[in-house]
This record gives C-alpha cells, sequence and structure tokens, in this order.
C-alpha cells in the first residue's frame, strides 16, 4: 500500500523523471501517439520504467499523460482508452520491484471548458473515466493527476478517480512565474489550489513542470507557508535549447539540477521528481543528494 | 445614457476589455447608427481596447480567461464594424495575412490557437492550417495564399526542430526574403529563435501581434 504519510515521515519520496523525451530517444516518431507504445512496443516503455527504478525511484510514472479519451482521440484511438492505460499500468507493474511503486500519470486533456473552450463537464468527466478505470484495472498504487493549469479540470479528474477507485490521488498543477507571483496560465493562485487540494482531502499536492529548480523552491516556500501537507515539486531541467549537432538539450545537467535538491527538500519538497528535460541520470543524482541529505540529519 | 459618440466609444471600449462577448457587438452597432465612422470606432475604441487587454495580460492581472473573452469580444465588434464598412463601400485594410500552425508531430493547439485569435482581433487575415502540420504545407500555403507571415508553434523540445525545417524549406527554394517567419511555443526561446534564421519571436500570444506588427512595419499592405 502506498502511504504516503508513512513514507514522506522520515523521508523523501523520489519519482522519475522525464517520459516523453526518452520514449523519442528510444526512437518513438515525432507525430505518433506515446500511449501506443505501450502495445506496439512495451519492451521499450517497460526498459524506461526499469532504468528509471536503477537509478533510484521509489514510484515510476505510467505511460498514459496524454491517455485520457480526448486526447487519445486526436489519434483516432478514443475507444482504446481503457485498454492503453490498463496496458500501461501492467507494463510498469511488470517491472516495478518488491517495495517499490507505480503511479498512474493522468495530464489535462489539453481542451477547455466554455466558456474559454466548447467543453462541458461531463464530456471531461467522460473522459478521464475510462483513462483511471484502466490504471486502476491494470494495478497502479497510486494516482498523480498532473501538469493541470485548470482547477475545475483537475478537478473533474479527480472526481473520476474517486467515483471508480480507492486509490491514493495526488495532484500537481503547473504554474508559472509572473510580474504578480505564481499563477498558472488560468489565473490559479498557489492559495486557491492549496485551499481547493485540503477541501478535497487530495493526499499529496505541489507543482510540476514550466519551472527551473530554483523557481520551484520559490514556489514550494510559498506552499509550505500555506500547508502542512506532503508538497510535491518536478522542475524541468531549465531552459531547452539547440545542442551543437542540432538536437534540443535543456540547459541542466544531472549534476546541476541536483544541487538544487538540498534546498528544494529545506523548502518543503517531499516527493521529488523530474520533469521535461530530465533522465535516469538525472534521477540518479537526485538519489544521491537525497540520500546524503538525510545521511546528514539523522 | 446621452447619445454622445464619446460614450459609445467607451462603452464598446470598456465591453472589450471586460470581454462582455454579447455586448460587444450591439454596442458597435449602436456607435454606427449614431452616425460615428467604423474606421473611427475602430481605431479608437477597439484598437486601443484590445491594447489594453494585452497590457493586463502581460502585466500578471489578466490571464488565459480574460484574454480570450477580450479577443472574442473584439472580433464580435469587428464583425459588425466590417460589415458597416462594407455597406459603405469601404473595406478595412488587412494589417498582413498570417499563415499559421502548430509544426509536424506535435499536436498542441492552446498557444496556437490564442495566437491566431489575438492576431485576427487586431485584423491580421489568419490562415489557420492547424496542429501537425508538415513543413511542406507551411510553405505551399503560404505561397498560394501570398502571405506575408508564416508562424509556427511548438510546444515539445522534440517538435520544436521542425520550426527550423521550416526555415531550411524556405532557404533551399529561395523564398526566404518572400516571408517573414515567427516562432512560439512553450519551449521556444529569443535565443533559439534566432539560432534557426526566424525573423521573430513571441513570448506570448500578446507579443505575437507587435512583433508580427513590427515584422510588416514598413512593408506594404500595413494599415498603420
Amino acid at each position: 500500500m502506498f502511504d504516503i504519510k508513512r513514507l514522506t515521515e522520515k523521508q523523501v519520496i523520489l519519482l522519475d523523471g522525464a517520459m516523453g523525451t526518452e520514449l523519442f530517444r528510444a526512437g518513438l516518431p515525432p507525430g505518433h501517439c506515446p500511449e501506443s507504445w505501450n502495445e506496439e512496443r512495451p519492451e521499450e516503455v517497460a526498459g524506461i520504467h526499469r532504468s528509471y527504478y536503477e537509478a533510484g525511484s521509489l514510484a515510476v510514472l505510467t505511460n498514459s499523460f496524454g491517455g485520457n479519451a480526448l486526447k487519445l482521440a486526436g489519434y483516432g484511438l478514443e475507444s482504446r482508452t481503457f485498454e492503453l492505460n490498463f496496458k500501461a499500468a501492467q507494463l510498469a507493474r511488470s517491472v516495478c520491484p518488491e517495495g517499490r511503486y507505480v503511479g498512474g500519470s493522468i495530464g489535462p486533456t489539453g481542451k477547455f471548458l466554455k466558456p474559454v473552450g466548447d467543453l462541458t463537464e461531463d464530456q471531461l468527466l467522460e473522459a478521464f473515466r475510462p483513462q483511471v478505470e484502466g490504471l486502476a484495472a491494470g494495478g497502479v498504487d497510486f494516482l498523480l493527476i498532473e501538469t493541470q493549469y485548470d482547477l475545475k479540470e483537475a478537478l473533474l479528474a479527480l472526481r473520476a478517480a474517486r467515483e471508480a477507485c480507492s486509490l491514493p490521488v495526488l495532484v500537481t498543477m503547473t504554474f508559472n512565474l509572473t510580474r504578480r507571483g505564481y499563477y498558472t496560465i488560468m489565473g490559479v493562485s498557489p492559495e486557491t489550489f492549496i485551499r481547493t487540494m485540503e477541501e478535497n482531502t487530495v493526499e499529496a499536492f505541489g507543482a510540476n513542470c514550466t519551472l527551473s529548480p530554483a523557481d520551484m523552491i520559490g514556489l514550494i516556500i510559498i506552499m509550505r507557508s500555506l500547508s502542512d501537507g506532503p508538497l510535491i515539486a518536478q522542475a524541468n531541467a531549465g531552459q531547452p535549447r539547440v545542442g551543437p549537432d542540432g538536437s534540443t538539450l535543456y540547459e541542466l545537467g544531472p549534476d546541476e539540477y541536483a544541487g538544487f535538491i538540498p534546498e528544494l527538500i529545506e523548502a518543503g519538497a517531499r516527493v521529488i521528481g523530474g520533469c521535461c528535460g530530465t533522465s535516469p541520470e538525472h534521477i540518479k543524482k537526485i538519489a544521491e543528494k537525497i540520500s546524503a541529505f538525510f545521511d546528514k540529519i539523522n | 445614457m446621452k447619445p454622445e459618440p464619446n460614450n459609445h466609444l467607451q462603452a464598446l471600449s470598456q465591453a472589450i476589455v471586460q470581454g462582455l462577448v454579447d455586448e460587444a457587438g450591439p454596442l458597435a452597432e449602436k456607435a454606427v447608427a449614431a452616425g460615428m465612422k467604423p474606421l473611427q470606432v475602430i481605431e479608437q475604441a477597439c484598437v486601443p481596447a484590445i491594447e489594453e487587454v494585452g497590457r493586463l495580460w502581460e502585466a500578471g492581472d489578466y490571464f488565459l480567461p480574460e484574454l480570450i473573452a477580450g479577443a472574442e469580444a473584439m472580433k464580435a465588434a469587428m464583425t459588425v464594424l466590417q460589415e458597416a464598412l462594407k455597406s459603405s463601400g469601404q473595406s478595412l485594410k488587412s494589417a498582413g495575412r498570417v499563415v499559421i500552425g502548430t509544426v509536424e508531430g506535435d499536436i498542441h493547439d492552446i498557444g496556437k490557437n490564442l495566437v491566431a485569435s489575438m492576431l485576427r482581433a487586431s485584423g491580421f487575415e489568419v490562415i489557420d492550417l492547424g496542429a501537425d502540420v508538415k513543413v511542406e504545407r507551411f510553405v505551399e500555403t503560404a505561397e498560394r495564399e501570398k502571405a506575408d507571415i508564416i508562424a509556427l508553434s511548438a510546444l515539445l523540445t522534440t517538435t520544436m526542430l521542425n520550426q527550423k525545417r521550416v526555415v531550411e524549406l524556405l532557404v533551399s527554394r529561395g523564398l526566404k526574403d518572400k516571408f517573414k517567419v515567427m516562432v512560439g511555443g512553450a519551449p521556444v526561446t529569443e535565443k533559439f529563435a534566432r539560432e534557426i534564421g526566424a525573423d521573430g519571436y513571441g513570448e506570448s500570444a500578446v507579443q505575437a501581434v507587435s512583433v508580427a506588427r513590427s515584422l510588416l512595419a514598413g512593408r506594404g499592405g500595413n494599415h498603420d
């Protein structure tokens, strides 16, 4: 059982790093549905999970970030939502070592509710429902509703999760650092986010993507001042740039990224992982920093 | 309300800034019915209003919902005013013609849609090719439609390189001087834009409008 309270009491939960870039590195063609590889190239997906476990991740996230029915519809795969998520969960489960965990990744639909977009709440709910059911049936230990920017959408995903299973649910939203502070593109503040998460008794919550580790530390300090709950922090490896060979790379390498980890823990983060631009190598370095941190204080 | 022209302009301007989509059209109609020239309404109410929306967004006071509502209200007013122009035998000169899309391999269209609606609200003609658009299709559409600008969106670090491929194709076909290329999207930076040889980069949908304007400044076809 994935008991967040117990797991974060004396240590930090280490999640994994990026999945998308690892899939592309493994040969996923641009424009191809990442979730379809759960069926077409299961050995590649399982291999990525394995490399994160070996790097020290206590939990990895399934290859199902875009696995809601609305996003899969972009590839004509909406009718396969349950199966692709079921397979995603099974794959991670199949390589999960004893005492480690599998989290079901649930990303945003990319569409907007009325009046910004043309979706109804029911349509959103129905997009998440088969995803949650597939992940739960496939054997995940918890769900991570991640990279959300609209609180309503996050809450609908949460509702789909709570109606389908009794797994612990974690939620992250993506904040930008604006001139007035940290906000999601829809204008959700850390205050509103934290209050809503606590009202809905979400097991753990926090932020991922977009922010560099330095800006993430600033956000976690604010969140810690608002809540005693287990805070999640998954920063990007800085900004992407074009490398000498013409490929894209992120500015923060494993050592540079891991250098921010002690400060991130001190700021209050209790569930830590990577986001865009992070690799198993980043996770390995982060794991070293985390154990050094706790060796020092214990 | 007194039927003074300034009241109409102010009310319309406020409706756009506040994103009152249902009120902007009727208010534009009222202004025209009161005898105001459509062009005057556009220049004195609509343009300053959408610029104010942009300013509020950049200041962090407005977010996506307010920005979209402002652009929609602007669109509603412009539809009325363009109709009024047409019936008086005039037409609004386009600010420029833009072919826009999310590059190949990338199905993300939130940012691209936002840029398209802000450009439209600001008087540009926009040809939206959607998402996952092949490199050749951008170039061929731009040629066929005699576009001024090709605007490329990418959300993924793996697909942002396709922005570079569009520039390369333009160069190889000797068309680089014919079109201005502007790029944007979450992972894209000013530096990246320079590195791949794009002409402009906008950090936000609001900036995209000013970038598009400045790229076409000094060229024919601009109504400023």
